[in-house]
């Protein structure tokens, strides 16, 4: 009987170090590219205008949804009263964090400004809202 | 004499378990990111004059002078702008901004909105403003007092 013999397959390196580049780079561009924010517990589409300015990394993100819902860095809160409550200890350091208000666009007024005059009452002295320049 | 240290077995390296934890993390930045375009308005900032979200109680003793140069413009639950007693569509706002800050180019805006107009009604209404040249925007807030 005559066995055959297949050469055995060479291995070929070059193929799956080429993957692991593109693997690689398409990893650092996402990393890039997107944004580790807290996301909401609830839907937040910010406001649309063309005028803001770039949005800073870092600080505290407050979450405001349409029915007034509140989140602190994707934590839900209760009340405006446990919000400031659990910002109070940090605002009252000589350099205070930098807050920035994600709200949704059809919040009305009288639950965002409100919000806001609160945040300044405990001595937060960088408040932005955040606002988006492409609809989505 | 020469010692010959055994040699040692080729040590194999597999790619294969390195690819799936690279496309593990691919995956779980992709998935976990945000990929909105943000930008941002100062609603406080530090050093700002006290922005008075509250208007202050009008002074019995005199009579306050209309501040030369204050443009207030009232917000209204529907969104739409009322300036003067004169509601005003978009494009009529930014013509009065815009006639206002060539005339005066330290014009303030005050922007005076309804509780029940949203945020993005206020936020148009100040991009108007931003886009007329008005580089000082107040936004006050009626407060029953205590």
């Amino acid at each position: 009987m005559i066995r055959l013999h297949r050469p055995a397959p060479r291995p070929r390196p070059d193929t799956i170090v080429a993957l692991i580049d593109v693997v690689f780079f398409l990893l650092v561009f996402f990393m890039l590219v997107g944004r580790m924010d807290a996301t909401a517990p609830f839907e937040v589409r910010p406001p649309v205008a063309g005028v803001g300015e770039p949005l800073p990394g870092g600080g505290l993100t407050v979450s405001l949804g349409q029915a007034g819902q509140l989140a602190l860095d994707g934590r839900p809160i209760a009340s405006r009263e446990a919000l400031l409550a659990a910002l109070r200890p940090r605002a009252g350091g000589g350099d205070p964090p930098k807050v920035r208000i994600n709200a949704h666009a059809s919040v009305p007024l009288r639950e965002l400004l409100p919000l806001v005059t609160a945040l300044e009452g405990i001595g937060l002295t960088s408040v932005v809202l955040v606002v988006t320049p492409t609809p989505p | 004499m020469r010692l010959r240290r055994s040699r040692r077995t080729g040590l194999v390296i597999t790619m294969t378990p390195m690819v799936d934890a690279l496309l593990i993390l691919l995956v779980f930045f992709m998935v976990t990111s945000t990929y909105l375009d943000l930008d941002m308005i100062p609603m406080v900032e530090r050093g700002a004059a006290p922005t008075g979200h509250t208007l202050p109680a009008p002074d019995t003793a005199a009579p306050r002078t209309p501040e030369a140069g204050t443009l207030l413009v009232r917000l209204g639950p529907d969104g739409r702008t009322v300036v003067r007693g004169q509601p005003l569509t978009e494009a009529a706002l930014a013509a009065a901004l815009t006639a206002r800050v060539a005339a005066n180019p330290a014009t303030r805006v005050v922007i005076l909105p309804s509780g029940q107009a949203n945020a993005q009604a206020l936020v148009s209404t100040l991009e108007i403003a931003a886009r007329a040249g008005v580089t000082d925007v107040r936004v006050v807030r009626l407060e029953s007092r205590p």
